[in-house]
């Protein structure tokens, strides 16, 4: 609680930050090759990129996209050093503060919402007091999640399309679909915050819906939820792992029982998918994008114009 | 001085292994050659004696998430490391990443250790601050922990490195073969190796914590 007030005390962007697209930012429209609009980030030859993931020590494919979206950083050389730690996997992120030799660190969390993990694990675990902390001598900026930032919403409707070619989206029903839980409303906002872009963004869409596995509307019901005979459900999930790839397949219908992790099956290239007397087409969960890593990047910009920090 | 630049002073002075991996130069002198200690030997011949070439540390992850017999390395230390690839490291920078893929954050742990600086952390502070499922790991008693520490750790079963946590500020480890290993695999000096450290009970621990506690309550 006292991270919470601390935060709110300093305007951290975690409680000041609009959340709602402002309009400056126009999401493409799917039947088009998607042109991502990007900010450009300068770079940072004397400063850390750190991204902080769940990671699991039973599901080999959960930490994947972190370790990906990290390579692809790495690869434009926009910082001194790039490096991943997790809630539970190797690094640990008590044991980051060992991996970076640079004083300055952009943590960034790469999960998908706002809530328990990155406003009270990761602050915890890191040491971090505000959005920028001084720890034994080093400067840590700690940027906002990357799935509450505006531009997921171009990786939403570039995934949709590609699931999707040549499907008008007039007679086609968008379904965004996460965990959902009673026990946190944050973790479904980025998700509704999502659905309100896309429905607002005349990308023409019959109907843009979120829909959850443990809290209503239940993606179990998706062919309830939708009236058109095309239906597209985009998990908004870092990772292919136990839920976008085992649980959400099942409740969808498309497996009869969970099955292997994802790296061991190929279940994204059998769309689409004839059942309940819709045409169904589902992707492999959003983080896996490659252009997450721009996500990443757009918010340490946003960090910086936000708190001047650059 | 940075990490990598560290490294290469280690080489310098004759370390040549850390856990599983072997690290040598090339024949030419002019990049290191990173493989399993146990292909040590053909790593060192001009053709690599047949062993997987891999150029760069970008394979590093994917040759360190299975062991040989497919299952899933949940920790990074390990003993089941892959054999049969060799890796061409151009530089201590390359050098440094493949092996922060192989056993994360090893180095900047290690220097920390050496430096005096490595905070180290109890188990009762790991498990206090274990979320959801894991939150019922901290009612184990501190037998049940000791007990567990000879059950999971050291190199009977299979981990590389060497315990610096202690139960609570005031209990040690009891004496084992696991609280006493040094986190030096094979038969090296410590002059030659970079030993793996564990600063923090792992996941896996707490996991074996859990359970231990919940049959405690049975």
């Amino acid at each position: 609680m006292e991270w919470r007030r601390l935060i709110l005390d300093s305007g951290h962007p975690l409680r000041k930050r609009p959340r709602r697209w402002n309009g400056n930012y126009p999401p493409c429209i799917p039947a088009e090759p998607c042109q991502l609009r990007r900010m450009s980030i300068a770079a940072k030859p004397s400063s850390a990129l750190l991204i902080v993931g769940h990671g699991s020590t039973e599901n080999p494919d959960s930490s994947t996209p972190y370790f990906e979206h990290a390579d692809e950083i790495r690869r434009r050389r926009l910082f001194a050093e790039v490096h991943c730690c997790f809630w539970k996997e190797e690094p640990s992120m008590r044991e980051a503060f060992y991996l970076i030799d640079s004083d300055e660190i952009y943590v960034v969390p790469d999960f998908i919402s706002e809530g328990y993990f990155t406003q009270e694990v990761i602050p915890r675990e890191l040491q971090l007091t505000g959005p920028t902390t001084k720890i034994r001598g080093k400067t840590f900026h700690y940027c906002l999640p990357v799935g509450v930032h505006r531009s997921m919403t171009d990786l939403i409707l570039k995934r949709a399309a590609e699931v999707a070619p040549g499907i008008d989206p007039a007679t086609t029903t968008l379904i965004i679909t996460g965990h959902g839980t009673g026990l946190n409303q944050n973790s479904t906002k980025a998700i509704r915050d999502q659905v309100d872009l896309i429905a607002a963004s005349g990308a023409g869409y019959a109907a843009v819906v979120d829909a959850y596995m443990e809290e209503q509307p239940f993606i179990a019901a998706w062919n309830e939820i939708a009236s058109t005979p095309n239906v597209v459900v985009v998990p908004f999930f870092i990772s292919d792992g136990l839920h976008s790839f085992q649980d959400i397949p099942v409740l969808l219908g498309i497996e009869s029982e969970v099955g292997a992790a994802a790296s061991q099956r190929e279940i994204f290239r059998h769309n689409p998918h004839f059942i309940r007397g819709k045409t169904l087409y589902y992707t492999s969960a959003i983080g896996t994008e490659r252009l997450m890593a721009d996500v990443i990047l757009d918010q340490i910009s946003d960090f910086d114009q936000l708190h001047k920090a650059v | 001085m940075s990490t990598a630049l560290r490294l290469r002073s280690l080489l310098e002075s004759g370390i040549h292994r850390i856990g599983e991996l072997e690290i040598q130069a090339d024949a030419s002198n002019i990049c290191y050659i990173l493989s399993h200690m146990a292909d040590a030997r053909l790593a060192n011949t001009p053709s690599f004696g047949g062993l997987e070439v891999h150029h760069g540390p970008a394979d590093a992850r994917d040759l360190s998430t299975y062991a040989e017999d497919g299952t899933y390395r949940f920790t990074k230390g390990q003993t089941n490391l892959k054999r049969g690839w060799v890796m061409r490291l151009e530089n201590e920078e390359d050098l440094r990443l493949a092996l922060d893929q192989f056993y994360p954050a090893c180095l900047g742990l290690f220097f920390a250790w050496q430096d005096g600086t490595l905070e180290i952390e109890t188990l009762r502070e790991k498990l206090d601050r274990q979320t959801g499922m894991y939150r019922f790991a901290r009612t184990i008693s501190d037998a049940g922990a000791q007990k567990l520490v000879q059950e999971v750790c050291g190199p009977a079963h299979s981990c590389a490195k060497k315990i610096l946590w202690k139960i609570d500020p005031n209990t040690l480890l009891d004496d084992s073969e696991a609280s006493r290993y040094n986190g030096i695999v094979g038969d090296v000096s410590a002059a030659e190796a970079i030993p793996l450290l564990c600063r923090e009970a792992c996941n896996h621990f707490v996991a074996e914590c859990r359970k231990a506690a919940k049959a405690e309550v049975k």
